[in-house]
């Protein structure tokens, strides 16, 4: 490439033109120590699952306001428009804060799974994220059993009400 | 002379000594990041950065090579034959 001839660099005088500057390539740097630090933070299983914990909660929050403004109430020409807002913002209040504590417990336990299995095992494999989901699955439907005889109860009881 | 090095040992057998023992550690040191990097990270680099699982084989490879080496290191100045 340095030691080109005239004649080569005309014939390739498009294909130099194509050939942008490259990118100078920096220089390798160990890392330091408060650097080495921080990304030892994240390995910390505590961390990790408390921070999907959060992300999970608001998850959750997004979809249960998104979900909780779609909500129209039973007796809709009863109401008027300022009562209608307010159920609505109950209705809203009420299923992102459920959503919310579902998803931050799901995603709290599925990280800290992953992470203790993958400490444990010492290798970086889907199997990890397998076990971890059976974990996260059987939790919370383990959790779950009562609350959805109590949420079939209602709706049944709903539906006789009727 | 011999005021200023109580040990008994002049600067060149110092000096001598110094090099053999970077040389070995600088040795020890090759050897253990080689052997650690084949055995715990896989050849096909997904991302640039080490994940959880091969830090922690990290650790534990770092760990028990550094405890084979200083037992057998032990193991050989001492007894001055192997026991076999």
């Amino acid at each position: 490439m340095a030691s080109s001839n005239p004649e080569t660099e005309s014939n390739n005088g498009s294909s130099i033109a194509k050939e942008p500057e490259k990118p100078q390539i920096e220089a390798f740097r160990m890392p330091t120590m408060e650097e080495m630090r921080a990304q030892e933070v994240w390995n910390n299983c505590a961390v990790r699952s408390v921070a999907s914990g959060v992300m999970g909660g608001g998850l959750g929050l997004m979809m249960g306001m998104f979900l909780g403004a779609l909500d129209n109430p039973i007796m809709q020409e009863e109401m008027t428009g300022r009562q209608q807002f307010m159920y609505t913002m109950r209705q809203m209040g009420q299923r992102s804060w459920s959503s919310a504590k579902a998803f931050a417990v799901m995603g709290l336990i599925f990280s800290a799974a992953e992470c203790v299995v993958e400490k444990a095992r010492a290798k970086h494999d889907t199997t990890n994220t397998v076990v971890a989901g059976c974990v996260t699955g059987g939790t919370m439907s383990a959790k779950g059993d009562e609350n959805c005889k109590k949420e079939y109860n209602v709706s049944f009881m709903g539906q006789d009400e009727v | 002379m011999a005021a200023n090095n109580p040990m008994g040992v002049d600067k060149e057998q110092a000096f001598g000594m110094a090099e053999t023992e970077m040389e070995y550690r600088v040795e020890l040191f090759n050897r253990l990041a080689q052997t650690c990097f084949n055995k715990c990270v896989d050849k096909r680099y997904k991302e640039s950065e080490l994940n959880m699982g091969e830090n922690s084989c990290i650790d534990r490879c770092v760990s028990k090579y550094w405890q084979v080496n200083s037992m057998i290191g032990q193991l050989l100045s001492a007894g001055g034959r192997p026991p076999m």
